[in-house]
Parts: C-alpha cells; sequence; structure tokens
C-alpha cells in the first residue's frame, strides 16, 4: 500500500518540477527578449510576470486540468464499472449478496460480543474493580458468597485495595423484588443492602441529595434508615431525582428515607433500584454464614496477581486461625469478568459460528469472481488489443471491484443493523448490557475494509493474468468463452470443498445444540408447570400466617381452582438458594465445611398436589400443623437417598443448625428441577410455613381454566386482606421458557448462521456448475447432436458436482467430530457425538446440495443443439 | 495596446494552439510568440492560458511532449502534434469552415 501511495507521490513531484521549469524558461526568454529590447531587468521581469498573470496564478490552473482529468477517468471507470456490472447482474446479485451477508452478520454479532464481554464497565477505573470471593479449597471452586468476618479480617489485613465493600443478596435481595410502599401506593422494588464504600468502589456520585455513610448503618430501629434511589426509579416514582430526596418509603416493612438519588446509569449489581445501609455483621459466629457479595478497587498500580498473591496469604492465615476457615481462603476475580463468565461459551460459539460463516463468504466471492475472472480473459486481451496500458485495465478492475464491495459492504452493513434488532430480540432478558448493544463502527469499518481487500485482491486476478497473457492467444479463442485454465479450475473446486465441509461443521454443531435444546425442553421436571398461575407477593411477618390462610381458603373455593398453595422460593432461574448444613438426631455432628448439606423451603399444605409433585411416603403438611405444634418436615427423594439410604425417613428427625428446634420427617416427596432443567435436584427440606417458619410466601393456583383469567379474582382477595400487599402475576409456564432462555438464544442463533452457510455454501456449488456449463455448452450440444441423453447429460454435470459435495461432506464431518469436543459445555444430556445430530446435518446438507447441482444439470440437458451450434 | 484587439472566443485557443504546431514542434515561448505573429496583434492572448491549455490537450494524446535543447542550448518542453492531434485539427477546422460559413451565408441572407 505504502509503496502504490510513494509511486504516486513520486508521479506528482514530477509533474511539478517539470511545470516549474517550463514556466521558468518562458519567463526567462521573455526577460531575456525585453532586455533586448532596451528595458532594465527588474521592469522587463515585472511585465514578463504581468503578460503570464502571475507564475502561481498558471501553476494552479495547470493543476487544474490535471486533477480534471483524473475525475474525467475515474467517472468513466465507475460508469464502466456499473454498466460492467449490470450486465452480468447474475454475478452481481450473487456476489453482493455474499458480501452482505457475510459483513452483516460478521458486524452484528461482534458487536453483541463487543458489547457484553470486551467494552470495559461503565465506571471509572473499571479495570481495577474486581469481586473478592471465598475459595474453597476442598472443591477448589470459588464462590461469591462470603462471611461478615471474613471479609472485615480480608479488609483490616490487605494493602492492595483503595476501597473494599460487601452487599447483601439475601432472600431480598436478589433478583426477588420487594415490596415497597410510596406513601399510599404498594409496589416492587429490587433492594440492595449495601455497605458505606459501595458507591465510592464503583467511582459513583450523586446527581441529587448525599450518597451512603458509615453512621447511616449504625442508625437504630426507631430512626427511618437512608436509602440511596436509582435515577430512573426516582424520576419514574417521583418526577425527578430533586423530588426523590427526603421522602419516606416502607422497604420489606420498615421504614425508609431517601438520602440520595445515584448518577444515572447507575445500576449494580443487576438492576437495583434501592441501596440502603449495610454494616457487615462481624460476629464471631457468623464465620459460616456466607450473605455477603464483595467488591474492591485495587489502589493504582497494584497489579491483579501482586493483589491475589497477598490475599491468598491473608486468607490461608485466617484457615490456620479459625476452624470454620479449613478449608476456604481469598480469591480475586476482575469484576468483568464475574459478571460475564458464564456467558463466554455462548457468546465465543457464537463469534466461532459467524467466523465460518465469514470464511464461507470469503471463499464464495474468491469463487465467484475467479469464475468471472475466466469469462473475462477476452474481452481484457481485447481492451490491451486496442492499446490499454496493462496500469489502465488494473485500474478498471479495480474500480469495478471497489464498486462492488462498496455497494455490498453498505448492503452489509444495513443488513447488520436489523441482524442485532434481531439477537437483541432474541436475547435472554438478563444478558448483562444487551441493551447497549449497538453497532459497532470500528467493527464497521474493520469488515467493510476486509472485504474490499478481499474483493480486490480476487478481483485483479484476471488483471494480472492479463498482463501476463499472450494477446492473440487470448484473442485467438474460439467462441464469446475463453476456457479457464486447469489450475483456476482446480483452486475453485478446493474453495466448493472448503466452504460444503466449513458449513457441514456448523451445521453439526447447531444440529447438536437443537438436539440439546429439545431435550432440556422435554426433560422430566418432577411437576408441573401446566396451567399453574404464580402470584407474586410480600406479607410482613406480622400476622403473616393468617393473612396465607384466608387468601388460600377462599382462592380454593374458586370454581376452576384445582389446588392452591403457598411457597417462599421458587427457583426457576431466580438467583438459587445457599444450601446449608443439616443436622439428623442421632447422627455425629461432623466438622464445619464437610457436612452434609441441604436446600430448605417453607411451604403450605397444598404445595404438591399444586404442582403435582408426588407424596412417595407419609403425608403433606395440614391443618394441624401450627406454630404450637412440634415442629415437622418433608424431605425430597434426593435427601432420602444421600441421608437415609435403606433405611425409612419418615420418623426420622433433622434440623438445621445445632441450636434449632429438631423437625420430625413426616413425608418423603419426589425430586424437581426448579432452579436450571439441565441441573439435577439436590437434597431438599420442606418446612411447614404455617409453624413460622421462612419469607412471606408467592401464592400458587393451579387451574382447570387458563390460569391468567383468575388473576384479577386473586389481586381483590389480596386487597380486601390487606390493602398494602403488592402483587404481580406470572405463570410456571413462562417462568419455565425464561429458564431456557440461553440454550434457546444459542440455539436459534447458530441454527440461523447454519442456514446461511449452507446456502452460501448451496450459492458456491451452484456457481461453479453453472460456470461449468456455460463453458461446456457447445460440447454439450455436440454430444447432444451425436444422440447422448437428456440423463447423460444430467450426470456429466452432477457427477462432478457430487463429488466435490462428497469430498466436502467427508472433511466437514471429520472437521465436525473433532470440533465437536468444544461445545460439550454448551449440550445437555447429549454427546457431541450424537448420531441423530449428525445425520440431520448430511441430510440438510445433501438435499441443498442436490438441488444446487440438479438446477445447472437440468440447464444443460435443455441446451437445443442446433441453436447452439447454429451460433458458432 | 490598441483597443481593436478583441479577446479570443472560448474554446478557439486550442485550435490555434493545434494549428500553430502542425507546421512543426515547438516550446511554450514560442508557441505565444507565433500565436501573437500570427494574429498581427488583432487577437488578445492571455499568456497565462496557453499552458493550461497544452496540458490538457497533452493529457488528451492529442499532443506529445519531450525536453529539447532549444535554440538558446537550454533545455526547454518541446510540444508536437500527435496522429491523434491531426486528425483532431482537421475535425476543428472543418467544423469552423462550416460555422463561418454559415454565419457568412445568415449575414449575406439578412443583407
Amino acid at each position: 500500500m505504502t509503496k502504490l501511495l510513494n509511486l504516486f507521490r513520486r508521479r506528482r513531484d514530477r509533474l511539478e518540477r517539470d511545470l516549474d521549469r517550463e514556466l521558468r524558461y518562458h519567463v526567462e526568454r521573455r526577460v531575456e527578449d525585453m532586455i533586448a529590447d532596451g528595458l532594465s531587468e527588474p521592469e522587463a521581469r515585472r511585465r514578463a510576470s504581468l503578460e503570464l498573470g502571475g507564475v502561481p496564478q498558471v501553476q494552479e490552473a495547470v493543476r487544474d486540468t490535471w486533477i480534471w482529468r483524473w475525475l474525467d477517468v475515474f467517472v468513466r471507470d465507475v460508469r464502466y464499472a456499473l454498466r460492467s456490472l449490470t450486465k452480468s447482474w447474475g454475478f452481481t446479485v450473487g456476489a453482493g449478496a455474499v458480501l452482505a451477508l457475510a459483513i452483516g452478520a460478521t458486524v452484528a454479532i461482534f458487536s453483541v460480543v463487543n458489547t457484553v464481554l470486551l467494552r470495559p464497565l461503565a465506571y471509572p477505573d473499571a479495570d481495577r474493580i474486581a469481586s473478592v470471593e471465598t475459595l474453597w479449597t476442598n472443591t477448589g471452586r470459588a464462590s461469591q458468597a462470603v462471611s461478615g468476618p471474613d471479609f472485615l479480617d480480608w479488609q483490616a489485613r490487605n494493602d492492595v485495595f483503595e476501597k473494599m465493600a460487601v452487599y447483601y443478596s439475601g432472600d431480598t435481595g436478589g433478583t426477588d423484588d420487594a415490596p415497597v410502599i410510596l406513601g399510599d401506593r404498594a409496589t416492587f422494588a429490587n433492594p440492595r443492602y449495601v455497605s458505606a464504600d459501595f458507591f465510592a468502589v464503583f467511582g459513583q456520585t450523586v446527581s441529587a441529595g448525599r450518597l451512603l455513610t458509615e453512621s447511616d448503618g449504625q442508625r437504630g430501629e426507631a430512626a427511618p434508615a437512608a436509602a440511596v434511589a436509582r435515577y430512573q426509579w426516582a424520576v419514574t416514582n417521583f418526577g425527578s431525582a430533586e423530588a426523590a430526596i427526603g421522602k419516606k418509603i416502607t422497604l420489606n416493612g420498615g421504614p425508609l428515607e431517601i438520602v440520595g438519588v445515584a448518577a444515572p446509569g447507575f445500576r449494580y449489581p443487576g438492576v437495583t433500584d434501592l441501596w440502603a445501609p449495610l454494616t457487615p455483621d462481624g460476629g464471631p459466629n457468623h464465620r459460616s454464614n456466607h450473605d455477603y457479595h464483595a467488591v474492591g478497587k485495587l489502589k493504582a498500580g497494584a497489579d491483579l496477581v501482586r493483589a491475589q498473591a497477598q490475599m491468598r496469604t491473608i486468607g490461608d492465615a485466617l484457615a490456620r486461625q479459625y476452624p470454620q476457615n479449613r478449608v476456604k481462603t481469598v480469591s480475586l476475580i476482575p469484576l468483568q469478568e464475574r459478571l460475564t463468565g458464564n456467558l463466554q461459551p455462548t457468546l465465543w460459539a457464537l463469534m466461532g459460528a459467524v467466523g465460518v460463516v465469514w470464511l464461507i463468504g470469503c471463499a464464495n466471492i474468491a469463487n465467484l469472481l475467479l469464475a468471472r475472472a475466466a469469462g473475462r480473459t477476452r474481452e481484457i486481451a481485447l481492451r490491451a488489443a486496442l492499446g490499454a496500458g496493462s496500469g489502465r485495465v488494473m485500474r478498471q478492475l479495480l474500480t469495478e471491484n471497489c464498486v462492488l464491495a462498496g455497494v455490498a459492504g453498505l448492503a452489509g452493513l444495513l443488513l447488520a443493523w436489523m441482524l442485532i434488532q434481531v439477537v437483541v430480540a432474541w436475547a435472554p432478558a438478563d444478558l448483562p448490557r444487551i441493551d447497549e448493544v449497538r453497532m459497532d463502527p470500528t467493527v464497521a469499518l474493520f469488515a467493510l475494509g476486509l472485504s474490499l481487500v478481499s474483493t480486490v485482491i480476487f478481483g485483479l486476478v484476471p488483471a494480472l493474468h492479463a498482463s501476463r497473457l499472450d494477446l492473440s492467444d487470448g484473442l485467438k479463442q474460439s467462441g464469446s468463452k475463453a476456457t479457464a485454465s486447469k489450475a483456476s479450475t482446480r483452486l475453485r473446486s478446493a474453495m466448493v470443498v472448503a466452504e460444503v465441509a466449513l458449513s457441514v461443521i456448523l451445521l453439526a454443531a447447531a444440529g447438536l445444540l437443537l438436539r440439546s435444546f429439545l431435550t432440556l425442553q422435554h426433560v422430566d421436571l418432577g411437576f408441573t408447570t401446566d396451567r399453574v398461575l404464580v402470584a407474586f407477593t410480600e406479607h410482613p411477618l406480622k400476622d403473616r400466617i393468617r393473612f396465607f390462610a384466608d387468601v388460600l381458603d377462599r382462592l380454593r373455593a374458586v370454581p376452576g381452582v384445582h389446588a392452591a398453595s403457598g411457597v417462599a422460593y421458587l427457583g426457576m432461574g431466580r438467583e438459587p438458594r445457599p444450601p446449608r448444613d443439616y443436622f439428623i438426631q442421632g447422627r455425629p455432628e461432623g466438622q464445619p465445611g464437610e457436612r452434609p448439606q441441604a436446600e430448605f423451603h417453607d411451604i403450605t399444605g397444598d404445595y404438591f398436589k399444586t404442582l403435582d409433585i408426588p407424596v412417595l411416603a407419609g403425608r403433606d403438611f395440614a391443618r394441624t400443623d401450627t406454630p404450637e405444634s412440634p415442629r415437622v418436615a418433608i424431605i425430597n427423594e434426593a435427601l432420602a437417598r444421600t441421608a437415609f439410604a435403606g433405611e425409612s425417613s419418615v420418623g426420622q428427625r433433622i434440623r438445621e443448625n445445632p441450636r434449632a428446634p429438631w423437625m420430625e420427617i413426616v413425608g418423603v416427596v419426589g425430586d424437581t428441577r426448579w432452579q436450571d432443567p439441565s441441573q439435577p435436584a439436590p437434597p431438599v427440606v420442606f418446612r411447614a410455613s404455617t409453624q413460622g417458619t421462612g419469607n412471606s410466601l408467592s401464592i400458587l393456583a393451579r387451574t382447570s381454566v387458563d390460569p391468567t383469567s383468575l388473576a384479577s379474582t386473586l389481586r381483590t382477595f389480596l386487597y380486601e386482606a390487606n390493602p398494602t400487599v403488592p402483587v404481580k402475576f406470572e405463570t410456571m409456564e413462562e417462568m419455565f421458557d425464561s429458564t431456557l432462555a440461553y440454550p434457546r438464544f444459542r440455539t436459534q442463533v447458530i441454527g440461523l448462521f447454519a442456514g446461511v452457510a449452507a446456502l452460501l455454501a448451496a450459492v458456491g456449488i451452484f456457481s461453479v456448475l453453472a460456470y461449468l456449463v456455460g463453458q461446456r455448452t457447445r460440447e454439450l450440444a455436440v454430444r447432444r447432436a451425436l444422440g447422448a441423453s437428456a440423463a447423460n447429460v444430467v450426470g456429466l454435470i452432477m457427477g462432478p458436482g457430487l463429488r466435490l459435495v462428497a469430498g466436502g461432506l467427508v472433511l466437514g464431518l471429520a472437521g465436525a467430530l473433532a470440533s465437536a469436543r468444544l461445545l460439550s459445555g454448551l449440550l445437555y444430556e447429549i454427546t457431541p457425538w450424537d448420531v441423530s445430530a449428525y445425520i440431520g446435518t448430511i441430510a440438510v446438507l445433501g438435499s441443498v446440495a442436490l438441488l444446487a447441482t440438479l438446477v445447472p444439470a437440468i440447464r444443460a440437458a435443455t441446451i437445443a443443439p442446433v441453436i447452439v451450434l447454429q451460433q458458432e | 495596446m490598441p483597443p481593436s484587439r478583441f479577446p479570443i472566443p472560448q474554446g478557439t485557443l486550442d485550435m490555434l494552439v493545434l494549428q500553430v504546431l502542425s507546421l512543426e514542434a515547438a516550446h511554450g515561448y514560442a508557441i505565444a510568440q507565433r500565436l501573437q505573429q500570427i494574429s498581427r496583434a488583432t487577437v488578445r492572448i492571455n499568456q497565462g492560458s496557453l499552458y493550461p491549455a497544452l496540458h490538457r490537450l497533452e493529457q488528451k494524446r492529442w499532443l506529445k511532449a519531450e525536453w529539447r535543447q532549444s535554440e538558446t542550448g537550454r533545455e526547454a518542453k518541446f510540444y508536437a502534434l500527435t496522429r491523434a492531434g491531426h486528425q483532431q485539427l482537421a475535425r476543428e477546422k472543418a467544423s469552423w469552415d462550416q460555422l463561418t460559413t454559415a454565419v457568412r451565408l445568415i449575414f449575406n441572407e439578412g443583407a
């Protein structure tokens, strides 16, 4: 490129020098003549310059003629390019569409990946913010959950962090909404309890009021605690940030006063509406309660490796100091990695897919251009024979390809823009920053540039060829078409094989993901999602038991309601409940960190009936299970199997900590996959919420009619029982659907790309064969005239085509098998060697390829020998 | 400067340059002198517009140029007509004749 620029620069310099010399000569001669006529030299010089109208002005006027000349040639080249492109519109549309598809897909997916994975988080010095986590040395796994005393020790002993903070993500702090009363309105908000330095870690300032301070967290129960509101939330609920300041609200039944509104756009973690103060609990008994998530901002210049080493030392020292810390230490993970870590497999899979589409697209363009080049040998030889210099021919071909690439590039960007809308619409709603995805200008430029380069390189092949061409040879070739050289035919065949192979890999990947998705969709969850209405509510502790008992009784009396019950935690893609240690009466307690664990859930009677979960032994909770009666529990099959293998579990007694009352196991129920359908059921202990345990409940109702038709009735019951209780509805079906959001997203996008790849491969096969038919028209006509049947001709064309397809299939299957292991993390219950996925791949590609070979073959068979031979 | 001299009509400078050069190759200054003489000082030629015209004609491949020793012994850029240039001159002469004949006819008609 620089070489070419230098060439231009040298040429321009020479022109300038010549012009300068020419004009100087003129002036000198004129001056000499006038001196000879008796003028003084200065006067002669003045007049000579005057006659010319000024030397610089003349130079400028001459330069103008150069530019006009250049523009003139350029316009003519563009016009010629357009004419030649429209003349072979089949090629133009084909190549343009392929380029546009390749650019569109690449730009769209890279824009998504760039926004979600690569672009730094939108906080000041975001690269210095780390998630500070508990590293369990027995399992080697890091967990975001940290305990208060651990955090305070980490904070006190390190010198690598500028600021550290914890936030509580307990039962009401996850993606679950908490009830908020704003004056006379009850609504939901997403609150987080955060320690004082939380905003400092993210470098945040307020847009109104003030941020939280250390003293906010230490105010007593009586005085309303302070809270900072999200900017958009404040504007929605109070009209403006300023108007929100000083407002008193009730959160989870406790009073709060809004003292500040965060800067617009800040909402970490997740989409937080309210940040309320928290003082981490450092009590010595809490070392095993991992209730917090911790973040920290490293000091400027402190690198992560050194910080990691120091924190590890601190964590190891704590492990020696406290028995509860025996199997844990500290780990640092950059916050960006923590937020996007589990998305990486999905997004890199998409990048891989789009990369393959891009490669196929390039191979296709090269193929089309080579085919065209072969067809134009004669035209170019003719132009050269008429006196066009090889530079001139080159320049004209260059213009032609730039016009093609430019138009296709613009179409590609338009397509990218549309694809981004599609991908964003398909994307799971909780994909971080998906709402920020825009077409990335850098990527757009890069893709355009790449398309230009690839088009130009392959487009220039005929020009290079022409410069080596023996002119008379090119002209002598009979008929309107010159035959392609053996080498270029071989190159084009190789490209078709590569295209087919690459699309087989992509189709196989799509097939595997689709199979996995279908398996996942039909997995036995252990409960029914059919016609179940879910009402999210939140009632304060006082009178809670009676409130829910009354509402549930009224609901059960409604015609069409099959069963109704309450549950404190619904799973279904919401933040998982951390499992807790359990103890069984008459067994040793075991060491902390090594005790068996189970999830504890609080439900009302009829819960199993509502969700159609089988009661395998014993009984369901009943009205007789009250706060005064002996504590009871029901366990699931997984727990019965792990804790009571072989013996009867009903009648045994269990509890969740050494100080809690024993609960008698009264029943065993079937396993359910609440959290994630791809994960087997964890051991679960159900407690009776009617005995006063656990949090507020959500209400479930299974109906014989459309469950949403029940919503307004239920809303009335709730309002009549307590007008300050907020409620919102969803169906179990919808909730289950959202748990499959990621697998569905992967399958859809990769499926789309596999389709595009197959299409491109078909275009490749078609173009090669169509060209072949064009080349051999005369030969085929002679064959027909000499008695070859139409079937013979079809075979003659399809034979080579199908050989290429077969070669590509074999290579592609080998490649797919080799690369399928990369997908195994994304597959559920099927192996990367799932036979039906590969059979599907072969079937899809085979039929597409058959069609792509059949069309040109039929065209060849319908050649009318008489007409063709008369033309020659 | 006699007031009778009129500015050269648009587009005719190219034709005149071709005409001058059809006799023999010359450099810019010589062409300027020659034009001055031939037109017997009745046509006012802006010498500044001569050079853009020469370059324009060269780009149209009607003229070719080379650096050669001039009568003073210095190097000068000499212009000469190409074959295309000769053809162009012939075309322009023909159309000029047609035009002047037509104009004269119209004038005579009116008289």
